[in-house]
């Protein structure tokens, strides 16, 4: 299964969620579909998730994103029994395994998932109830959907080919710097707590 | 929905000895709870620990802060910058060595414009007696100092609640995390073990 495919289908669903996203070739992707203002872009790992859990705990009225990679998630897994433990509903973490660090250097370094490490049971050995690996795209497009209509929080744990590696050479900028991030996304959701109010 | 650490304790109990067998002094923990209240902080996170006990234990009693648990300290204040994000005013509280932990995430917080209070317990110069606490109180401040992040040392009780209401404003006012260290003295009854 191809990363892009599956990351476009989240992109199609998103309609402007809270979203941030681990390093890697995913922000592209993300951008190049559709950049949003309330966007994280590559987030320093491990910490995608667990800022994805803050905004989830702080803001329980919007469903809240977290793009994971399995070398980022791998870094740090305690973060899983935190969700497990509070159940944020709103959150959605969908990690895309493709078993290597496919963004760094020659891309071949392998992660633990080549060897056996099983994300999706971490979750639930963690506690998380609502987990699932998907391996081919409707499978992905079903559980994609599943985790933007029903209750979480969802670990969805897509397992992903290496052939996007070559995209790395032709990416664009990404649309803002991380030095405004955080300006941009609070603005925009204080706007948006503004205009509901 | 779980929304705050489940732990419960009574609130007699809890300022005479804390969980731990350790005697706090009321009037901090209830200064720190009123600082807090005061400079607008509605959502805390902290990873447990012998020092701030007292605090933690008392911010769930009394409610009012919506309080959270993480695994690791680095997790809690990626937590606490997630929740400034969507309009929350967070505190991450810990022991010294969380921010050892943590010097990633609160670069990226500071580059990134997204900041947090945090409350720490240990520093390098004042009541650290124990040896078990040597690379704690090694990592704390020079981590925030390295990072430039402007923090201070509580002396008085006193001073408490108007420290955290000034390091709030600067928070906000700056963008940029302020730690506020807590020697044993501060919070617990002088001359107490551990």
């Amino acid at each position: 299964m191809n990363r892009i495919e599956v990351l476009r289908y989240i992109a199609s669903l998103r309609n402007g969620d809270p979203m941030i996203i681990s390093p890697g070739l995913a922000n592209y992707t993300i951008a190049e579909e559709r950049d949003e203002p309330l966007t994280i872009y590559n987030m320093d790992m491990p910490y995608a998730t667990p800022m994805a859990l803050g905004m989830a705990l702080g803001w329980p009225e919007r469903r809240i994103i977290s793009v994971e990679g399995d070398g980022s998630l791998l870094a740090g897994p305690g973060v899983l029994t935190t969700v497990a433990r509070y159940q944020p509903q709103n959150l959605a973490i969908f990690v895309f395994d493709n078993g290597a660090y496919l963004t760094t250097g020659s891309g071949e370094a392998p992660t633990a998932t080549a060897f056996g490490t099983d994300i999706e049971q971490l979750g639930r050995a963690a506690g998380m109830k609502n987990t699932k690996t998907v391996d081919t795209f409707d499978s992905a497009k079903t559980a994609v959907k599943r985790a933007f209509t029903e209750p979480g929080p969802w670990l969805i744990v897509a397992k992903v080919d290496k052939q996007d590696r070559p995209s790395q050479r032709t990416r664009y900028p990404l649309p803002m710097y991380v030095y405004e991030a955080g300006i941009k996304f609070h603005r925009a959701a204080s706007q948006e707590k503004t205009a509901k109010r | 929905m779980a929304r705050r650490a489940e732990s419960k304790t009574s609130h007699s109990t809890l300022v005479n000895t804390g969980q731990a067998g350790v005697r706090y002094r009321q009037e901090a923990l209830e200064s720190f709870y009123d600082g807090f209240k005061a400079a607008g902080i509605d959502f805390a996170v902290f990873l447990p620990d012998s020092m701030l006990d007292g605090i933690e234990q008392l911010i769930i009693e009394r409610g009012g802060i919506d309080t959270y648990q993480c695994s690791r300290e680095d997790e809690g204040v990626a937590m606490a910058m997630g929740a400034f994000l969507v309009g929350k005013r967070p505190v991450a509280l810990m022991e010294g060595s969380g921010i050892g932990l943590s010097a990633l995430i609160l670069a990226r917080g500071i580059v990134q414009k997204t900041p947090t209070m945090l409350i720490v317990g240990h520093n390098s110069t004042l009541g650290e007696r124990y040896d078990y606490h040597g690379a704690t109180r090694l990592v704390a401040e020079p981590v925030l100092r390295a990072l430039n992040i402007p923090y201070h040392v509580l002396f008085d009780p006193s001073e408490i609640r108007t420290v955290i209401v000034e390091a709030q404003e600067a928070i906000e006012g700056q963008r940029i995390p302020v730690g506020v260290l807590v020697p044993s003295h501060v919070i617990r009854k002088f001359g107490d073990d551990q």
